[in-house]
């Protein structure tokens, strides 16, 4: 159980830095594409080669994307999983979303990643909501613990809402339920403490 | 200035010169007091430096609400009227472009003619909240945090900041001058209904989509937030590197917090506006590039910390405050240097 749960330790741990390296690469192809727009002079271009650049920077940065989502999609589940069946699942996931990819293209197999994801995540919440202990959180604490399940909840729907922009009113339903999520998420994360205080004030406990 | 007949110009600026002189002089000594306190092994001007940077503070809001006043007075007294002859026609131009448009201006009303409802961040105003966020920072972690060399760090910076909207970006001397270079001719010069009309097919889109646009109210001041926020986090990392301090740390994490919650909410309510402003063609605008990276490095920032009893975390997350601080001036002056939307 011990050797389980500093296993499952050092793989959050890889987990963040993976995340952090990709954070970096994708930040590295923003400051690209930055001095590139101002070197060619994009803006001054027709809307035809304007489309096209932006159709080549799409390119360029979606493996980076890929591998964000999928770990986004490993990330969900390690709060739910042993080591091991979080690598089994992992497999499974990648391995999964490369056949719907194949077959259906890269856009489709990406939104069945995040489905599951959102999904997984939505388990995890209930769990955090119920006060589960059988969650594997780094932080502890009722609200720290639901207030990072709405958070990562959030970021997923976010993720999403990109996918769907150009459904105005599925965007916009997205887009106001991401942010609604995002902001409880902060608020129960940050100010967990704040939180408690006021629960208590409401129900005089 | 060609607005001074319509508008009490004269009457802001001298005021407002007056509340900015006060702010230079209060900021310029709390900054003497801090580079003292950073040269000194032990603190110096405790007390002084503490009414300073309340009075500080004070000032720094009575210059908003002069702000606000003047905005007030744009609001009352410079509407965009048209004769009614050619209301009836641009309420029909106006029609047939709302018709299959994602989204519609709002038809002419002549009872009720639009109206600049100016936010309180544009143009230079924008400098004048964003080192009133920090001021007032400034005075929680002023009283927050006892170590002397930390406190001169902040109150220096404070100094700088006034300093920059003293020298270079005074919202007082000549106020808005962007916008009243768009809008003056509307008011002084003389022209034929069909000048007219095409002047106001040119100011009303830029009045809908950007002036009175909501989003307007919340987008960039809580970027002004986090940006004060960033700049406090930026100090404490800069002195987890000389010192493991724990109190430093959390007072740093605390301003993260705050700040990431306004940088994200404020980031997101951007993503609404910019589609209904420039349609979905903006995704690699540069600004938004910059802002992503910037919001990536304060994501990290927040997960690596959650491992900072490690000692090459600890440095790492004090290293990722500084550089989320650089990104952030880098964001900004993106808006000066690189073409796009967002350019100034």
């Amino acid at each position: 159980m011990k050797e389980s749960m500093k296993k499952k330790a050092s793989l959050d741990f890889y987990l963040i830095l993976a995340t952090a390296g990709v954070l970096f690469v994708i930040s590295a192809i923003c400051i690209y594409s930055m001095f590139y727009f101002k070197m060619a002079q994009v803006q001054e271009m027709a809307p035809m080669v304007k489309a096209a650049y932006m159709e080549n920077m799409n390119t360029i940065i979606s493996p980076f994307l890929i591998i964000l989502i999928l770990l986004l999609g490993i990330c969900v589940p390690k709060r739910l999983l042993p080591a091991n069946w979080l690598l089994l699942f992992t497999v499974l996931l990648a391995v999964s979303s490369l056949g719907i990819s194949f077959m259906y293209g890269i856009k489709m197999g990406l939104v069945v990643v995040l489905l599951i994801s959102l999904v997984l995540q939505f388990v995890v919440l209930v769990m955090a909501l119920a006060g589960s202990e059988r969650l594997n959180f780094t932080r502890k604490g009722y609200w720290v613990r639901t207030g990072s399940s709405l958070l990562h909840m959030g970021m997923i729907l976010f993720v999403l809402d990109l996918f769907f922009y150009q459904h105005q009113t599925l965007h916009l339903i997205l887009f106001w339920v991401t942010t609604g999520t995002v902001v409880a998420g902060m608020t129960f994360c940050f100010y967990a403490d704040n939180v408690v205080g006021l629960v208590r004030k409401v129900t005089g406990r | 200035m060609i607005m001074e007949s319509l508008l009490p110009v004269a009457l802001f600026s001298q005021v407002g010169n007056m509340l900015l002189l006060v702010l230079f002089v209060s900021a310029c000594l709390a900054g003497f007091s801090g580079v003292v306190n950073i040269a000194r092994p032990a603190a110096l001007f405790g007390r002084p430096t503490s009414i300073l940077l309340v009075l500080n503070a004070v000032v720094f809001f009575a210059g908003f609400f002069w702000i606000s006043w003047f905005h007030y007075q744009i609001y009352t007294l410079l509407p965009l009227e048209l004769p009614s002859q050619l209301a009836d026609m641009l309420n029909r131009r106006l029609e047939m472009m709302n018709s299959g448009a994602a989204y519609a201006f709002p038809l002419y009303d002549a009872a009720n003619p639009p109206r600049y409802a100016l936010p309180l961040w544009i143009e230079n105003e924008k400098y004048y909240f964003w080192f009133l966020c920090y001021a007032v920072l400034a005075v929680i972690a002023h009283f927050r945090l006892q170590q002397h060399r930390l406190r001169g760090v902040i109150h220096l910076l404070l100094a700088v900041q006034v300093a920059i909207l003293y020298f270079a970006a005074n919202p007082f001397t000549e106020p808005l001058p962007r916008f009243f270079s768009e809008i003056g001719p509307w008011f002084t010069t003389e022209m034929h209904h069909g000048e007219r009309f095409g002047l106001f097919m040119q100011l009303y889109p830029k009045m809908v989509f950007y002036y009175n646009a909501e989003y307007m109210w919340f987008h960039p001041p809580l970027l002004f937030i986090a940006y004060a926020c960033i700049t406090l986090t930026f100090v404490t990392s800069v002195f987890m590197l000389v010192k493991y301090d724990l109190e430093v740390e959390q007072a740093g994490y605390d301003f993260a917090k705050l700040g990431y919650f306004m940088l994200t909410l404020g980031m997101l309510l951007g993503y609404p506006w910019a589609l209904k402003a420039w349609g979905p063609n903006w995704w690699w605008d540069p600004k938004i590039c910059s802002s992503i990276m910037m919001w990536a490095v304060y994501s990290t920032y927040f997960h690596t910390r959650l491992y900072a009893n490690k000692k090459s975390m600890w440095y790492f997350s004090s290293f990722l405050g500084i550089l989320c601080f650089g990104a952030m001036i880098f964001t900004f002056l993106a808006s000066f240097y690189f073409p796009g939307e967002h350019t100034l």
